[in-house]
């Protein structure tokens, strides 16, 4: 369910707004949702580097990963044909982590408030 | 509380984590601004296949405009009024090479402080000082009062500003969000300061700082036997004994005091040897078709995106096709129906130093003229990214910037190293000009007066002009503002002090070298020098070594029915005259007994060698270190003088001691007791090149091969890493026609065969696009490496089918 929620979510606000739109959506829904500590960084983690690994993809594939390879020899990995798919991981691991954190922040945040409540 | 204190905590560093991610550290980008695929790098990444048809509304246009690309997305404009073609040529460029006209003219004006931080405060400085924006500011002023050029820098203006204005920051281009900044608006200026970038790669190699230590180091007579006015073995560009068919004005006179030298921490380098490029033109009488043809390839740096864009462009009173360079409304070098032209650098003497005396300690008021003037401040401002702004203050004299005054010259900036402390500068590129008026007619151009007209506008940098028409004229003229001086005036530094240094106004444009329909039926340059001693002006006392030169003059001469292929051939023609000239001297002075095994394989390998520096030529590699060594070894004791910068003689001057001279005491090593001749140095200079390889690539194998030695690549602007091209294995040397070295050759090749329908071919090393997301960014690259040309697309009008166009735009207002 958080998975789903914010993979839709980013999709669509990633048109619009600027990457860190992504913090806020799972910062949102995990407080919202999420069930325990793992599985809002665990959901998130996995919404966003799937969410951003995909679009890289429909960026790239097209291009015969040309760019991609060489912005993997300008982060200095050696040269190498597969750069791309390094450069690929690098971006969906980034995202996830952003996400990730957010989601986990969001969950503890609302523990507080729930507690109280 | 355990509960508060995890919220809070985790909230930190979630929040931490994401403004981490959004801030540039050091080099490294933003990182998740710069991967997101939304938004970052992926976006510019671009597909192979380009729409068939593309519709644009733009506002400012005035009529209907029509843009075709063929197979390598080379624009083909085709507008229906002077402000339509410009705008749109504007537009189109920003479009391929918007980071590149950004950059550059940051790097010209001063301002890249503003984007890569402190580490560029040194390079800023230096441009401000040398006074580039105070230069593109008067030339801004000398084009507005031209109607027309007005006009047309306005519409290109237009053109990059409106694609600038539709771009989101998804779209900029990758270095925009490599660097972490957002283009700007473009200004006329821009344009101004990147033909300011011309002259400083093109006239700003002064050695009159050296030249003046050598004078007072060794005295007159070394300096007139050593740096002789009319070297050994010149082939002049206007062929020796063409008669000068004006009456010359009055030569000043030269005062008699001579400069003393100045001492600072410095070093002699080897110089790095000038830019090598080369044009011709044939006569009707030597082609196949009976018309003439005209190839040109201007030589420089080599980097991406090209520092060239190729464009076709049609209005209502032109229809030229050729390169432009990203910044500058027109096309420099190319062709129309009638005629083509092409540039190759002059090299004239354009920039002098003055010795400046101040009066007292605050430096206000200089001695000139017998009396005390006051010098004129000039702020300028450096905007530093993450540090404090800096405020520079340069003081002007009537001859130009001091450009360094005491400790003002940065210590690890070699672009600075031939600067003399305390001297002013006088450039050509300060003065007002309106230089792209002369593009703009020769575009236009229909005959031989046309460009006679064109080139009368021409300031700087200073350009051998060749030409050719459809109506079998062909001509080369050295166009530009030649100062008046007297004879060697700017070989040595000069008093500022005393008005006879001061340039005396100019030669008459009308009576700058030029020649037309030779007997020999053909025009060429490699620049060297113009013409013969019957000149009655001084242009300069050095110009480029004279091996390239004559072997284009030797190989045109001899040339009959020449067609497209014989003029190519030529343009990569690898066969070095050095290596004529010197060779077999250096040959014979070996004592074969004495080599080892390596050496005496590297010894047959050079007797067999054809002198050519092809790419796989393992003799070329020696000869090439050997020859160097032997320059070292002869010139290093007595210019490489600690605290007194100094350089060494001209490679001609060095062919002439080995070949007439072998005892010249020039040769003996003074640092050792023995007395050294011509053969000793010879045979250690040898045993030096064939170690160093040795040491480098181990036994002979596939790795001493020319081509892997020289390594030539062409590296980003910006240099970042795999931005660049891949290495290529090419040939061409230094001292053959095709002068590629490891990191400049030639930037444009063309050959023009003028006739009926004109037919050209050209290639440069790099695309049309500038971003290296795109297929276009470097798909000329090994055509260009392998000598091979493109035919190219010229279009006689917008309805002319051709199979090679695959893209189409229309452009027009709502």
């Amino acid at each position: 369910m958080l998975f789903l929620l914010i993979i839709i979510t980013c999709l669509i606000l990633q048109f619009f707004l600027p990457w860190w739109i992504v913090g806020a959506v799972a910062f949102l829904f995990a407080s919202w949702v999420a069930k325990s500590a793992i599985q809002a960084f665990g959901s998130s983690f996995l919404a966003l580097f799937i969410l951003w690994v995909a679009m890289g993809l429909v960026h790239s594939i097209p291009n015969d990963h040309l760019l991609a390879n060489r912005v993997g020899q300008m982060l200095m990995l050696p040269e190498q044909g597969f750069n791309w798919a390094i450069v690929l991981l690098i971006t969906g691991v980034i995202g996830g982590l952003a996400a990730g954190f957010s989601a986990l922040a969001g969950f503890y945040c609302r523990q507080v408030f729930s507690k109280q409540g | 509380m355990k509960s508060i204190l995890k919220a809070i905590f985790t909230f930190i560093v979630a929040l931490l984590l994401l403004l981490l991610l959004n801030t540039k550290l050091g080099s490294i980008p933003p990182l998740a601004k710069f991967l997101d695929p939304f938004h970052g790098f992926w976006k510019n990444a671009e597909c192979k296949k380009k729409p068939r048809t593309e519709t644009l509304t733009l506002d400012e246009l005035k009529g209907r405009v029509e843009i075709q690309f063929d197979e390598q997305m080379i624009p083909h404009i085709f507008a229906e009024n002077n402000y339509d073609l410009y705008y749109a040529q504007g537009y189109i460029t920003a479009k391929d090479r918007l980071w590149q006209l950004d950059f550059q003219t940051r790097f010209a004006a001063g301002r890249l402080s503003e984007v890569i931080g402190a580490k560029a405060i040194d390079i800023d400085t230096y441009q401000r000082r040398m006074g580039m924006v105070y230069g593109a500011e008067n030339t801004i002023l000398e084009m507005e009062k031209d109607p027309e050029i007005k006009e047309i820098m306005g519409a290109y203006t237009a053109g990059i500003n409106a694609y600038i204005h539709s771009l989101k920051p998804a779209d900029y281009p990758i270095e925009f969000k490599i660097l972490d900044y957002q283009p700007e608006d473009w200004k006329p200026l821009n344009s101004a300061l990147l033909l300011k970038l011309m002259s400083a790669v093109l006239t700003g190699g002064s050695t009159q700082f050296y030249m003046s230590n050598i004078l007072s180091k060794y005295g007159p007579d070394v300096v007139k036997d050593l740096f002789p006015d009319y070297p050994f073995g010149e082939d002049p560009i206007i062929p020796e004994g063409t008669q000068w068919n004006f009456k010359p004005i009055e030569i000043p006179k030269q005062p008699t005091a001579l400069p003393e030298n100045t001492v600072c921490n410095q070093t002699t380098k080897q110089m790095e040897e000038g830019i090598g490029s080369n044009n011709w033109a044939l006569a009707g009488a030597k082609t196949s078709s009976g018309y003439p043809m005209l190839a040109n390839d201007p030589h420089l740096d080599l980097t991406l995106p090209s520092i060239w864009y190729q464009i076709q462009m049609a209005s209502n009173d032109m229809n030229a096709y050729g390169v432009s360079i990203p910044g500058a409304p027109g096309i420099v070098i190319g062709f129309n129906a009638n005629v083509a032209w092409g540039v190759t650098n002059v090299d004239a003497n354009v920039m002098d130093w003055y010795r400046i005396k101040f009066k007292d300690h605050s430096q206000q008021e200089y001695w000139y003229d017998n009396k005390w003037n006051s010098v004129k401040s000039r702020i300028e401002t450096i905007a530093v990214r993450g540090g404090k702004t800096i405020v520079d203050t340069i003081y002007y004299t009537h001859h130009g910037p001091i450009v360094y005054l005491n400790n003002q010259k940065p210590k690890g900036l070699s672009t600075c190293d031939n600067i003399p402390v305390g001297h002013a500068l006088r450039w050509i590129a300060h003065d007002p000009s309106n230089d792209i008026r002369t593009f703009y007619m020769l575009n236009r151009a229909k005959n031989y007066t046309d460009y006679r007209e064109a080139l009368v506008n021409y300031t700087a940098p200073a350009q051998n002009f060749i030409f050719a028409s459809v109506d079998n004229d062909i001509a080369i003229t050295s166009s530009g503002y030649f100062p008046l001086k007297w004879d060697n005036q700017g070989k040595f530094l000069l008093d500022g002090s005393d008005p006879a240094n001061d340039w005396h106004g100019r030669i008459p444009v009308d009576q700058n070298p030029t020649v037309k329909n030779p007997s020999r039926n053909f025009v060429s340059s490699a620049n060297q020098r113009p013409t013969d001693a019957t000149y009655p002006y001084y242009l300069n006392w050095e110009f480029a070594n004279y091996e390239r030169a004559h072997r284009i003059n030797q190989r045109l001469s001899v040339m009959t029915r020449a067609s497209v292929d014989s003029l190519r051939s030529l343009q990569n023609d690898n066969y070095s005259v050095l290596a004529e000239d010197i060779l077999p001297i250096l040959l014979s002075a070996i004592d074969i007994k004495s080599l080892n095994a390596t050496e005496s394989k590297g010894f047959e390998m050079l007797r067999k060698w054809d002198k050519c520096f092809h790419a796989d030529a393992i003799a070329a590699s020696i000869f090439e270190l050997w020859q160097k060594d032997i320059s070292a070894k002869t010139w290093a004791d007595q210019f490489d003088v600690t605290n007194v910068p100094m350089r060494y003689p001209s490679r001609d001057k060095l062919v002439e001691l080995i070949v007439k001279e072998p005892n010249s005491n020039w040769f003996d090593d003074n640092r050792t007791p023995q007395k050294e001749t011509r053969d000793d140095i010879i045979r250690a200079a040898y045993k030096f090149a064939v170690d160093s390889l040795q040491r480098k690539y181990g036994a002979i194998s596939g790795d001493w091969k020319w081509g892997n030695v020289k390594h030539t690549h062409v590296p980003h602007l910006a240099q970042i890493a795999g931005f660049g091209s891949k290495f290529l294995n090419n040939g061409g040397s230094k001292t053959s026609v095709n002068a590629t070295s490891e990191r400049n050759g030639p930037s444009w090749r063309m050959i023009v065969a003028l006739g009926k329908s004109v037919k050209a071919y050209g290639v440069f090393p790099g695309g049309e696009s500038g971003n290296p997301g795109s297929f276009y960014y470097d798909d000329m690259v090994d055509s260009w490496s392998s000598g091979k040309l493109n035919e190219l697309v010229y279009l006689q009008s917008k309805d002319e089918k051709s199979e090679r166009i695959i893209s189409k735009w229309e452009l027009s207002k709502k």
